[in-house]
């Protein structure tokens, strides 16, 4: 007996470390972020304690009007794009997945087609160029409308209604739109929240296709000014628009306001975090391996 | 053929719900792929583009930066197969031995977090632990080692890709082989225990056997992704400092083609690596199905 609890304790302390390295990091930029601008230098590398307490950092961030606005786009394009996504993708799934009708096998070959030939980043942008779709926001909600991976994951969900239950409103003389619409969608609350959020957090975190797609500031996720900030550190559009005090601006640690931008990305992510586990993880589980 | 006819016409409902999502793949997907064949033309903002044959290969294939790309992202791939690939297995190993409770709850959701992050944010994180006067120096300090700048050495940056990699994806990545741990029959561990098998003799002799399928099955469908070496990594972490050592080649395609504008030259390098992943993923996926069972799809 004494040997297990020995192992045990092994297995506790690794796991343990484990979990300190994914939440330090994490934990000492919130640290740094609530930390005010004259002790911040005091805070250690490790430390996950704010050194005094300020909330200056958040106050300027989200007095940029720059951040504002950008917040704004980020909550726009997530909202807009993932009822698309979820319109599409539930719609395509419903016929796929629950009929029968002539040319389906070449349907489902076509999407494999497009599982496995990705196109080139080059053709997608001069598609969207063409298309006149250039620094608009419907070239972010486009991009990627239909996951194919999550296509096969909600048909997958469909195909295990019981077909009794749908049987019987096709008695009742329903024809497909009103099944789709009254009984497989109402059946398959968890796989639409599963969807809602692995495309939802898809759209936040999307800042490529907007890097490339979009040229205009003023119409920038988030994640596209966050960038602008952490990596390639242009400090000056972290303070542009505002008219701040010499004191103020002398008074400003550029690594806490960056901190404090990042804090502000992830906390939609936070707040949605209970439910991602219970929904993400299980769709995982379900999905089997590769989705 | 008259039946068929007749069933088109009463299913026409079906082929309406089809239509945006049929009308989208063709849009956005399709298009795309078939104008790949610029790869084998020359590039005209104004009329029709003109044919150029094999040349940008051919100028492709005698450029040293595209060899030092290629061999950037085979190196980086390499890497993060060799050294990421088992943690996720250890990891499942050590979750699993933690029973139910507030303490499997926790280092399980710490552990899947940094999965939902951006490659933007993990690379704010990242850079500011990694810096000189960072976390991670601070315990180098603190076992007699000198501070170094890891987001500007040559010598250490790929590393900072593995082990990034490695903090992003590892607890989210062992689900899979928890799931499968989960479905082993109680039955066999509490025969174990009667034999007076150890903990460590259970995993060996148990779990490990029993996760035999589920490793060889992601390690297939991993390799079908070779080329690919992480772009949204690549692309938040790179600097001028380093960009020799982790230039891959989609950052290279970005850079040639999107802010070089040389299309033509970039969507044949393109073109390149698509050739590529499609015999591996066609390959893997036949292989993964003649020794799983279970494909790609």
């Amino acid at each position: 007996m004494r040997r297990m609890s020995w192992s045990r304790t092994i297995i506790y302390t690794i796991l343990f470390f484990v979990s300190l390295a994914v939440l330090i990091p994490l934990l000492n930029l919130l640290a740094m972020s609530l930390s005010s601008p004259d002790r911040v230098n005091e805070l250690s590398g490790l430390g996950i304690f704010p050194k005094g307490f300020s909330l200056i950092n958040y106050e300027i961030i989200l007095s940029n009007p720059m951040i504002l606005k950008s917040i704004g786009n980020s909550v726009f394009i997530t909202i807009v794009g993932t009822v698309l996504n979820l319109t599409l993708t539930s719609i395509t799934a419903y016929v796929l997945a629950r009929t029968n009708f002539v040319g389906k096998n070449f349907v489902l070959i076509f999407l494999i087609a497009i599982m496995v030939f990705e196109p080139s980043m080059i053709t997608e942008y001069l598609l969207v160029k063409d298309l006149g779709l250039l620094n608009t926001y419907a070239s972010l909600i486009f991009y990627k409308a239909i996951n194919v991976y999550y296509l096969f994951i909600l048909m997958r969900f469909f195909q295990e209604i019981p077909e009794s239950i749908i049987e019987s409103a096709r008695i009742d003389g329903a024809g497909h739109f009103r099944i789709f619409t009254r009984i497989v969608l109402p059946l398959s609350k968890p796989a639409l929240a599963t969807l809602t959020l692995f495309y939802g957090v898809y759209h936040w975190n999307e800042y490529f296709r907007a890097t490339i797609y979009i040229s205009d500031p003023g119409k920038w996720p988030l994640q596209v000014v966050l960038r602008q900030f952490v990596v390639t550190q242009d400090n000056t559009t972290m303070l542009a628009g505002m008219n701040l005090s010499p004191e103020v601006l002398a008074s400003l640690d550029f690594a806490s306001l960056q901190s404090s931008t990042i804090v502000i990305a992830i906390i939609p992510l936070l707040l949605l975090y209970p439910l991602i586990l219970k929904y993400f993880t299980k769709g995982t589980m379900d999905g089997g391996v590769k989705d | 053929m008259k039946a068929k006819l007749k069933r088109i016409r009463s299913d026409w409902i079906l082929y309406l719900m089809l239509l945006p999502g049929i009308t989208y793949f063709i849009i956005f997907h399709v298009i795309p792929i078939i104008n790949m064949k610029l790869a084998f033309e020359d590039y005209r903002i104004i009329g029709e583009n003109t044919w150029a044959g094999l040349k940008h290969f051919q100028v492709l294939f005698s450029s040293p930066a595209f060899m030092d790309v290629l061999q950037n992202t085979i190196i980086i791939s390499t890497m993060k197969i060799i050294f990421i690939f088992p943690i996720p297995i250890i990891l499942s190993l050590l979750i699993s031995e933690v029973r139910s409770g507030p303490f499997r709850k926790y280092v399980q959701s710490v552990s899947y977090l940094p999965h939902f992050l951006s490659w933007v944010v993990i690379a704010g994180i990242w850079i500011s632990f990694l810096s000189p006067d960072g976390g991670f120096n601070i315990i180098r300090n603190f076992f007699q080692l000198p501070s170094l700048d890891f987001m500007t050495s040559k010598d250490h940056i790929r590393w900072v890709l593995v082990f990034s990699e490695m903090w992003r994806s590892a607890g989210w990545d062992s689900i899979l082989y928890i799931a499968a741990i989960m479905k082993i029959s109680p039955h066999l561990y509490e025969a174990a225990q009667l034999d007076g098998a150890s903990t460590f003799q259970q995993m060996r002799h148990i779990t490990l056997p029993a996760l035999a399928t589920t490793v060889v099955t992601v390690f297939i469908l991993n390799l079908g992704f070779f080329m690919n070496a992480g772009f949204d990594q690549v692309f938040n972490l790179m600097n001028d400092s380093v960009i020799s050592k982790i230039d891959i080649l989609d950052t290279y395609v970005y850079r040639i083609g999107l802010l070089n504008g040389e299309y033509s030259y970039a969507t044949a390098a393109s073109l390149f690596k698509g050739a590529i992943g499609l015999v591996l993923i066609l390959g893997t996926h036949f292989l993964s199905k003649r020794l799983t069972g279970k494909g790609v799809w």
